[in-house]
């Protein structure tokens, strides 16, 4: 997980410490130009792939997550406090 | 511990695209809901790690996907054949037509290898650049477009043979399909 975004590109050896910005540019560059993106809105599977996602993010979140969530940071905070106890 | 309250509501409000992303990856809603959760304590396990102000939705698909590509090695060491993907092709079944478009799209994206499915996912629906895909993927941003072009012309041709009205490549499955639509 360290290696979050490292290997962006080979050149990217040279100049250590552009990573960030590289990526950057990486990221505006492939600024999508609508007709040549095979996945773009003139395509019909990429339309329908975003479809099918859509419908599974908007499906309603069973409350065990949040629930999950609150107890992990619950014991998160018991701990800290019997540390300082 | 002041950074909690607001990486706890970061990590709620990926849950819905977490969601999607492992049903895609899982073909199964209840193992994918299973994964989530799993990459949720492991997220909170490890938030020291995270740097705050880089992509938290790409480091939580990270996550998860190293999740479910370590379960599904430990399944296959399980069980030796019963692979799931096979399940899937022979479930793929002609009988359910008359059923939305989408039931159709998404039939044909679980006849893909996982890698292409998830490479196509991951850049079709998910919203994340060559460069972030092949970052959660732990490969080339070559490799992942090779991946997603070769999803996209699998799926059209899938999709293109169900369209038809009948559904084998071959005539005799067309012509069984086809009288079993009549009687």
């Amino acid at each position: 997980m360290t290696r979050m975004f490292k290997d962006v590109g080979q050149d990217a050896d040279d100049e250590k410490g552009m990573t960030y910005q590289k990526l950057d540019k990486g990221r505006n560059g492939s600024k999508r130009n609508p007709a040549a993106d095979p996945l773009g809105p003139n395509s019909e599977i990429g339309r329908k792939l975003r479809q099918y996602y859509d419908e599974l993010i908007s499906e309603e979140v069973p409350d065990r997550f949040s629930q999950l969530l609150n107890q992990l940071q619950q014991q998160e905070q018991q701990g800290s406090t019997t540390k300082e106890d | 511990m002041s950074a909690s309250p607001s990486f706890r509501d970061g990590l709620l409000a990926a849950v819905p695209t977490l969601r999607a992303f492992a049903v895609s990856l899982a073909k199964n809603a209840d193992r994918a809901d299973d994964l989530v959760q799993e990459t949720l304590v492991k997220a909170w396990d490890k938030q020291d790690s995270f740097q705050p102000g880089t992509n938290l939705k790409a480091w939580l698909f990270t996550i998860l996907r190293n999740e479910f590509y370590s379960q599904m090695r430990k399944r296959r060491r399980e069980v030796e054949d019963s692979d799931g993907s096979i399940t899937a092709r022979l479930s793929i079944h002609p009988a359910q037509e008359g059923n939305s478009d989408l039931n159709d799209f998404r039939r044909a994206l679980a006849l893909l290898p996982e890698d292409q499915r998830e490479a196509i996912i991951l850049i079709g629906a998910s919203g994340f650049s060559y460069e972030e895909a092949a970052e959660i993927c732990g490969c080339a941003v070559g490799t992942i477009k090779s991946r997603v072009s070769r999803a996209r012309s699998r799926l059209q041709e899938i999709l293109s043979i169900s369209g038809e009205g009948d559904f084998g490549p071959d005539a005799i499955t067309a012509q069984v399909t086809n009288s079993a639509a009549v009687a």
